[in-house]
This record gives structure tokens, C-alpha cells and sequence, in this order.
């Protein structure tokens, strides 16, 4: 029962709108996400695992 | 049963194609001396959620540094002329002003992964370079010579990203020969 509108055409078409919605959702990089610190540094935000506010004093 | 989560995850919203995230880091690359040898793929992903786990954690293309490129193709097409599925294309490409392409950078993608484009076949991934003085973003296309279908994709993708500016379309094969010389094929 989880075919989507039961459309004959497959193609898997979501409007920018939909997609949206879900970027606040998602916020815990994936279990099997892997990346070289080197890069890491360079392409990460580094303040992601950060809970508090680095104080500016 | 194995207790992996404390939370059970929604159903996950599965996309058309995978993509698969790419990144050149400009600091390796003076060291290299053959281009494309920094480049990395760095996750691949099939779905929606997916797509926003790995995007919010990186930087926007205005957070890059100068010389960066960072890519979003298909999976198994790499972000290089001599891929067998890019070596008969071209691209379409938008310049920014400094900093300034990360809204249309987020839309680029939301349109190619959420199949917006009517030719989305003929689609092999984006690229965002970041650069001194500017920023890019260009469409990377399989048949350069199938003009409707270009066409079709750069007036659709400047639809998008609220582009008003015309743009163009350059053939791979015109790039390699003529570097920075290369003429537009098409203009929308």
C-alpha cells in the first residue's frame, strides 16, 4: 500500500517545496557516513555536534 | 530483534536516481599534480532524508574556500570530462558574484534529485566551483548535440533559480580543445 498515486509513470518527482520540508528533519548525518579529517576540515561544519554557543570573551 | 534505534525512523521518501556528493579540496590540490587526483566522493545517497543529513552537516558553497569545487552527480557518473556517459556532453553554467550562489546551489539540487526536469535523463550531476572572485554553477549534460533537450534543461533550470540572465551552453569536446575559449553552442 505504499505505492505512490498508483501513477503509471514511476518516476519518483518531488517539487522543491515537498523536498523543503524536510531539511529540519533530518539533522543526524547517516550511521554509516565516513570522512578523512583532512577533508573533513575543510568541508564540514565544525560546529555540528556543538550544543552550546562558543563563548566570544 | 535488534534494538539499533530508539526511535523508529519514518518511511523514507526513496528518490528517482542516487546521487553521489563530490569534493575537490582546493588545499591538496597545489600539491597534486594531475587534475581531478583530490577529487573524492564523499556519500552516496537514494533518498530524500538522506540527501538533508549529509546537506545540513556541509558548508554552503559561500563557506568554501576559494578553489573548491563540490559536486552532486549520479552515482557511478564521475564529475569528469573522460566518464564514458560526459564525454560526448557539455554543460550549462550560471555565474555569482562572491558568495552568493548557495540559495540557487540548494535549488539546483532540489530540482535535479526531486526530478524536475522534463529531460532528466539527459542529466549527469552539477558542480559549484568556488573561485576568488566569483562563484559557478553548471548542469552537466550527456548529449551535447541533442539541442532540444539542452534547451529544454537550461530554460527549465534558470526557471528554478530565478535566473533572468542568459546563459550558455558549452560542448566538453569545445572545452578540452579551446580551454577558456570555447564558444556557446546555446543560449537561453
Amino acid at each position: 500500500n505504499y505505492e505512490k498515486d498508483g501513477n503509471e509513470n514511476t518516476d519518483k518527482k518531488y517539487s522543491k517545496d515537498f523536498l523543503l520540508q524536510f531539511a529540519d528533519k533530518c539533522t543526524n548525518l547517516p550511521e554509516d557516513f565516513e570522512i578523512a579529517s583532512d577533508i573533513a576540515e575543510t568541508l564540514m561544519n565544525t560546529n555540528v555536534n556543538v550544543s552550546h554557543p562558543i563563548d566570544s570573551y | 530483534s535488534i534494538n539499533k534505534s530508539a526511535e523508529i525512523p519514518l518511511q523514507p521518501h526513496p528518490l528517482e536516481n542516487s546521487w553521489t556528493f563530490w569534493f575537490d579540496n582546493p588545499s591538496a590540490k597545489s600539491k597534486q599534480a594531475t587534475w581531478g587526483s583530490s577529487m573524492r566522493s564523499i556519500y552516496t545517497f537514494a533518498t530524500v532524508e538522506e540527501f538533508w543529513s549529509v546537506f545540513n552537516h556541509i558548508h554552503q558553497p559561500s563557506q568554501l574556500a576559494a578553489g573548491a569545487d563540490f559536486h552532486c552527480f549520479k552515482y557511478k557518473i564521475e564529475p569528469k570530462w573522460e566518464d564514458p556517459v560526459c564525454a560526448n556532453g557539455g554543460k550549462w553554467t550560471v555565474t555569482f558574484p562572491k558568495g552568493k550562489s548557495d540559495t540557487c546551489w540548494l535549488y539546483t539540487l532540489l530540482a535535479m534529485i526531486g526530478e524536475q526536469f522534463d529531460h532528466g535523463d539527459e542529466i549527469c550531476g552539477a558542480v559549484v566551483n568556488v573561485r576568488a572572485r566569483q562563484d559557478k554553477i553548471s548542469i552537466w549534460t550527456k548529449n551535447a548535440s541533442n539541442e532540444a533537450a539542452q534547451v529544454s534543461i537550461g530554460k527549465q533550470w534558470k526557471k528554478f533559480i530565478d535566473c533572468n540572465d542568459s546563459i550558455g551552453f558549452i560542448f566538453h569536446e569545445d572545452a578540452k580543445k579551446l580551454d577558456r575559449a570555447a564558444k556557446n553552442k546555446y543560449t537561453v
